[in-house]
């Protein structure tokens, strides 16, 4: 008991003595404990980030300044410690920006545009300087030369990392020949680090990939354990990535926090001005649809109610009674017209109503030279409004029993109607929001619900959305810029309506896919296969961020038959190299059935086996990692779909060339085989029959003698080949079925249309050993049947 | 019909086989031959003849593929290896001539299965027109056997044997060879030849001495009878003249076991008119009979249903009298053994069930 009370008396003393030591802590402070979320976790690991880090940076540098870039990347061991050199052609960095951009974590031009680009943060490479600094105490080396200046910057500094400040140790300004850049501009930066070569494999895997996707990059690689330089060279004719527009953000894509920043540094009044402004895809129509959703968050919808048409109710009675001092003719127009509009109507809010009796006061005041004034008005309006909520149960109970099924017994119904009827009569503000409505419903419910009557969640919704949909929204004025942004829940009631809103998708000038034929350039230059395939898709959004997925594949040739397949992952044309387990890329690969599209795959699912590179690029606005380290993609459906179209389409071709490369093969095997057989056949029946053996040649030759016909198709270009490998002339009657009109076809051919097919008539006579060409032009979805006549079933192989 | 002569034609015929083979080969042809399709689809009744026979249907060998070049070669090496057994006079198996294969110096003509070497020498067969026995080719399992007033002479590989089918065989009666033809028919008391289809009820015929009181000639089946058992059969039938009765279970295989005795069988179909006797008569049990004798039975299964309702779209069943039968089996829902007669008494099936079936039949 005795130690409780000290304890409890110690109390005040703790919270004070914690407070002492609780301080704010800079980020980059934060990330020095926590260096694996940035992709620093290990000496092998950190060096690959490293170079990611700043080859990265240096592409995106020269790309926006329009520069094809030039990269070198330099691994050196010095002593205990490797050192990293990174150089590009970029434009340089300005003098007094470069401390900020690698001394300060979180600093760049990027994280606030809607563009896509290779780094987002402003993270990677100052971690990397943060990282050097941290395990040798070396301050990072950097050197940058804008274009045209005379002399280059050079600093050696660190992170102080209790402020998140640079620390410059030296600051020189050095003539060309002093510096060691040796691009006339550019950017080059020195680190030191406690690192290893352990992950020399994912060093070269990072710099090769990178070339794949950058065509336009020349980049070259040394490290200690190469004789000499790696070079990747440029495609020839490759230029720079189209260059981006940044889009503002779109209504989809918004949080609330953001929406409240946005909210607060607009310099437009109303909220529909603001929507115009700063969002993309909001015009007026747009901003419009918006705003009626936000006021039926913010105000509420009204309901309607209708005239009963009960006997004892006079609606025009209890108007006149209403209005005093009006002449009785006044009065009766008056209260005639306005009781004959409300019974014409199915329902009349109480907004509705006002407008209604101003509209009849005004016309009656003019035919009558009365004036109704507004304490005339609000009494008529209090009038008919009594008399329309009269039987508020009868219009529920019409909406209820409408929504319910029929296995609702009646009782139940109108219990129900009757008690949301009460509610809504018991709101003066005549107003309810849906979560208002529902609530209604809810509790009108709970009382029902009993051993006997259920009233489940989807009837009480079915019922919910019935009264709403009835509802009015009020044409109440918005609430303006100033009082949403300083009002956190009604932010949220924009952002809310902003969501529901039905909005075209963000447009795609914002990326930058590499292209199909890029993506294949890109893949032929790295990789030598026998095969190359690519596929872009068109933009797609997620989340207010449009996206575009790429997928190539390289097979066969040199690339190694046994184990998985290679799978490369980029993300706005940055490789990533680790995590390749726990990436969506991955995940969509290993579900794709591949045995379908010819390449091994143990027990249909799984990473496919063989000699094949699958690639796959995902550009965006905004690349949903995993993590930090931006390793991984995040399992996003929307991004998966795509993924997997993207890979399937590339695939399609792969599929085809297998297939004739299997039916070549099989027809080489056939010949081998048949080319054994026969022989033995032929001797034994000499031995049988005592003959001589007979000459086989003939027969042989029907069999192995072939006469092929395949077809090539290239956009809309369609190119029949007829390859004769037999010994005498052939002359196949060839007739093409094509589905469209087929255009430029050459003399020699004809074409007949019969019912929207059209035949494609061809005799070419084809001598031993030759081939014959037949091209012409057709859209390119058409489709296509051929059947050859002319030459013996055994000789021909059509693959058309 | 000497049998040398037939091994002789048999020899000529497989050697023609290679010839054409070879002509095909030395006109530039692709060697191929076409065979009737062996399926039940392609199989036909003769109303003329009485007897299953394939339809028109043929499928190629060719050896333009693969596959068909294989079969070709092998079938060229089966010829060889036959031919000389014919020259030779030596016979085997047909597993034998699978394991043989394993000696043949090429690989690719030997054969892969028991299965793929059968249906070789069925393709043989049906192409040269030759039957299998006159290959000098057997079945692994030897004959079934007869016993009855016969005297009969049998070319053995050891001489001439005259046999006389009562007195000079033992209990178990005269083995069937696997190539009848080479039994010569001498003499005979023969009433009726009776088919028995199981083991049991022949013996008991025999102990009863049912063969000597009516001079009968009891042919024990086992089963669906071999080839040989349905050849001797037809040749008792049509060089003897004699009434041929089958007598078997109560049930829907035991009548396709009929079946096949008296219209021939799908396998062998294109052997029906030299293995069948249209004229064979059924004797029982039939299901009348489970009615009449109150016979002891076990109730039909599913597929003892099935297969009775798959025989009433049978032609060979197309009769009036199969029709009352199996309507009236399915009616009753129970099938019988030949056995259950001796529910009323070891003697009842000689005594009394045979002798008033068979007057019935006309033929005591």
């Amino acid at each position: 008991m005795t130690s409780f009370q000290s304890t409890l008396g110690e109390d005040a003393g703790i919270a004070e003595e914690l407070a002492e030591s609780q301080r704010a802590i800079s980020i980059a402070e934060f990330f020095e404990k926590n260096k694996h979320m940035l992709g620093f976790d290990s000496g092998a690991r950190g060096l690959v980030t490293a170079v990611k880090e700043a080859v990265d940076n240096a592409l995106d540098a020269t790309e926006e300044a329009g520069i094809k870039p030039d990269i070198s990347v330099e691994i050196r061991e010095s002593g205990d410690y490797y050192t990293l050199v990174v150089e590009d052609n970029g434009p340089g960095i300005t003098k007094p920006q470069i401390p900020k951009v690698f001394g300060k974590l979180l600093y760049g031009s990027r994280f606030h545009a809607r563009e896509q680009s290779r780094g987002q943060q402003g993270i990677g490479i100052s971690a990397a300087v943060l990282y050097s600094q941290l395990t040798s105490g070396k301050p990072a080396k950097i050197t940058s030369r804008t274009k045209g200046a005379e002399t280059a910057q050079y600093f050696e500094l660190i992170i102080d990392t209790d402020t998140n400040e640079p620390e410059i140790q030296v600051e020189k300004e050095l003539s060309p020949g002093e510096s060691d850049l040796s691009p006339t501009h550019g950017t080059r930066i020195e680190v030191e680090m406690e690192a290893n070569m352990r992950a020399r494999q994912q060093l070269h895997d990072y710099v090769k990939h990178t070339a794949v996707v950058n065509p336009h990059a020349r980049l070259v690689l040394m490290e200690p354990g190469l004789e000499e330089p790696l070079r990747y060279e440029r495609v020839d004719g490759a230029g720079l990535p189209a260059e981006t527009e940044e889009i503002r953000p779109h209504p989809h894509g918004v949080e609330l926090g953001t929406l409240i920043k946005m909210l607060g540094r607009t310099e437009s009044y109303s909220v529909s001005g603001f929507l115009q402004e700063e969002f993309t895809r909001v015009g007026a129509k747009t901003a419009d649809k918006i705003l009626d959703n936000f006021r039926d968050r913010h105000f509420g919808r009204e309901m309607g109610w209708s005239v009963s048409d009960g006997e004892e109710v006079d609606l025009d009675a209890a108007i006149v009674d209403a209005v005093s001092n009006k002449g009785a003719d006044a009065t009766d127009a008056f209260a005639g017209r306005v009781g004959d509009t409300l019974r014409n109507r199915q329902r009349t809010t109480h907004f509705e109503l006002g407008d209604i009796v101003d509209t009849v006061a005004d016309d009656v005041g003019d035919e009558f030279d009365v004036t109704f004034g507004d304490t005339v008005r609000e009494n008529a309006v209090e009038a008919a409004w009594a008399v329309l909520t009269l039987e508020r149960t009868t219009d529920i109970y019409g909406l209820v029993d409408d929504a319910t099924s029929t296995q609702k017994d009646d009782a139940t119904v109108h219990g129900l109607a009757e008690r949301v009827a009460e509610k809504f009569g018991a709101n003066d503000s005549h107003r309810e929001t849906y979560r208002q409505v529902r609530d209604y419903v809810d509790r009108s419910a709970d009382v029902l619900v009993d051993d006997d009557v259920t009233f489940g969640e989807t009837a009480r919704e079915n019922v919910t959305d019935a009264l709403w949909s009835v509802m009015r929204t009020v044409p109440d004025d918005v609430p303006k810029v100033k009082d949403v942004a300083d009002d956190r829940d009604v932010a949220s009631q924009l952002l809310e309506g902003m969501r529901e809103a039905d909005i075209l998708a963000p447009p795609t000038n914002c990326l930058s896919p590499i292209s199909a034929e890029l993506v294949e350039a890109g893949l032929r230059k790295e990789y030598d296969a026998d095969f190359y395939a690519a596929a872009t898709r068109d933009a797609e959004v997620h989340g207010g961020d449009p996206f575009i997925v790429e997928a190539g594949i390289a097979y066969g040739g040199e690339l190694a038959a046994e184990g998985s397949v290679d799978l490369l992952r980029f993300a706005n044309r940055v490789p990533l190299v680790y995590q390749r387990g726990a990436c969506a890329t991955t995940d969509v690969v290993k579900r794709i059935g591949w045995r379908n599209y010819g390449l091994d795959q143990p027990g249909g699912s799984g990473m496919p086996k063989g000699p094949a590179v699958i690639m796959v690029h995902v550009a965006s606005t905004n690349v949903p990692f995993t993590s930090e380290s931006k390793d991984a993609l995040a399992n996003i459906p929307a991004i998966e779909d795509e993924i997997e179209l993207a890979i399937r389409e590339a695939s399609r071709e792969l599929k085809s060339y297998l297939n004739k490369r299997r039916s070549m093969q099989k027809r080489r095997k056939k010949q081998d085989v048949l080319g054994r057989i026969l022989p033995e056949m032929a001797d034994k029946l000499a031995e049988v029959t005592k003959r001589e053996r007979p000459n086989i040649d003939g027969a042989l030759a029907r069999i192995m003698n072939n006469v092929s016909v395949d077809r090539a198709v290239d956009g809309d270009t369609v190119t029949l080949a007829v390859e004769n490998h037999s010994d005498r002339t052939e002359t196949p009657d060839i007739t093409d079925i094509v589905s469209a009109e087929p255009t430029d076809v050459p003399d020699d051919a004809t074409v007949v249309d019969l019912d929207g097919e059209w035949f494609v008539k061809w005799n070419p006579s084809v001598s031993a050993g030759e081939t014959a060409e037949l091209t012409y032009t057709v859209a390119s979805d058409a489709s296509f049947d051929i059947n050859v006549d002319g030459v013996e079933t055994e000789k021909l192989t059509v693959n058309a | 019909m000497s049998t040398n002569h037939n091994d002789e034609l048999a020899q000529e015929r497989l050697i023609d086989l290679a010839v054409e083979f070879y002509d095909q080969f030395a006109g530039g042809d692709i060697p191929h031959m076409d065979i009737p399709t062996r399926t039940k689809s392609n199989i036909v009744f003769d109303e003329e003849s009485k007897v299953w026979v394939y339809g028109d249907r043929t499928s190629t060998r060719s050896a333009n593929s693969v596959r068909g070049a294989r079969k070709l070669l092998k079938a060229t090496y089966a010829i060889e290896f036959l031919v000389n057994q014919l020259e030779e006079d030596r016979s085997s198996t047909l597993r034998e001539l699978y394991y043989l294969s394993e000696s043949w110096d090429n690989e690719e003509a030997q054969f892969n299965d028991q299965d793929e070497s059968n249906q070789l020498i069925e393709d043989l067969e049906i192409v040269s027109k030759v039957t299998r026995e006159d290959f000098h080719m057997r079945p692994e399992e030897s004959g079934a056997t007869l016993m009855g007033p016969l005297e009969l002479r049998e070319q053995t590989r050891r001489g001439e044997r005259e046999i006389h089918c009562q007195e000079d065989v033992g209990e178990g009666g005269y083995q069937i060879p696997n190539n009848p033809d080479t039994i010569e028919f001498l003499d005979h008391d023969i009433e009726f030849v009776l088919c028995v289809e199981t083991g049991g009820m022949r013996d008991r015929l025999i102990e009863n001495g049912f063969d000597e009181k009516h001079g009968c000639l009891v042919v024990h089946l086992k089963g669906q009878p071999a080839r040989a058992t349905r050849r001797i059969t037809k040749r008792l039938h049509d060089e003897l003249d004699l009434p041929v009765v089958v007598f078997t279970d109560g049930d829907p295989w035991s009548y396709r076991i009929y079946g096949s005795v008296a219209y021939g069988s799908i396998k062998s179909a294109h052997l029906s008119e030299y293995l069948a006797t249209p004229e064979a008569e059924f004797v029982g049990i039939q299901p009348q009979d489970i009615v009449d004798y109150d016979l002891p039975t076990d109730p039909l299964s599913d597929s003892d249903v099935n297969a009775l309702q798959s025989e009433l779209e049978d032609p060979r069943f197309m009769t009036d009298y199969w029709e009352e039968q199996i309507e009236l089996q399915l009616d009753i829902d129970k099938k019988a053994e030949q056995q259950a007669l001796a529910s009323r008494g070891l003697d009842f099936v000689t005594d009394t069930y045979l002798p008033e079936r068979l007057g019935e039949m006309g033929v005591l």
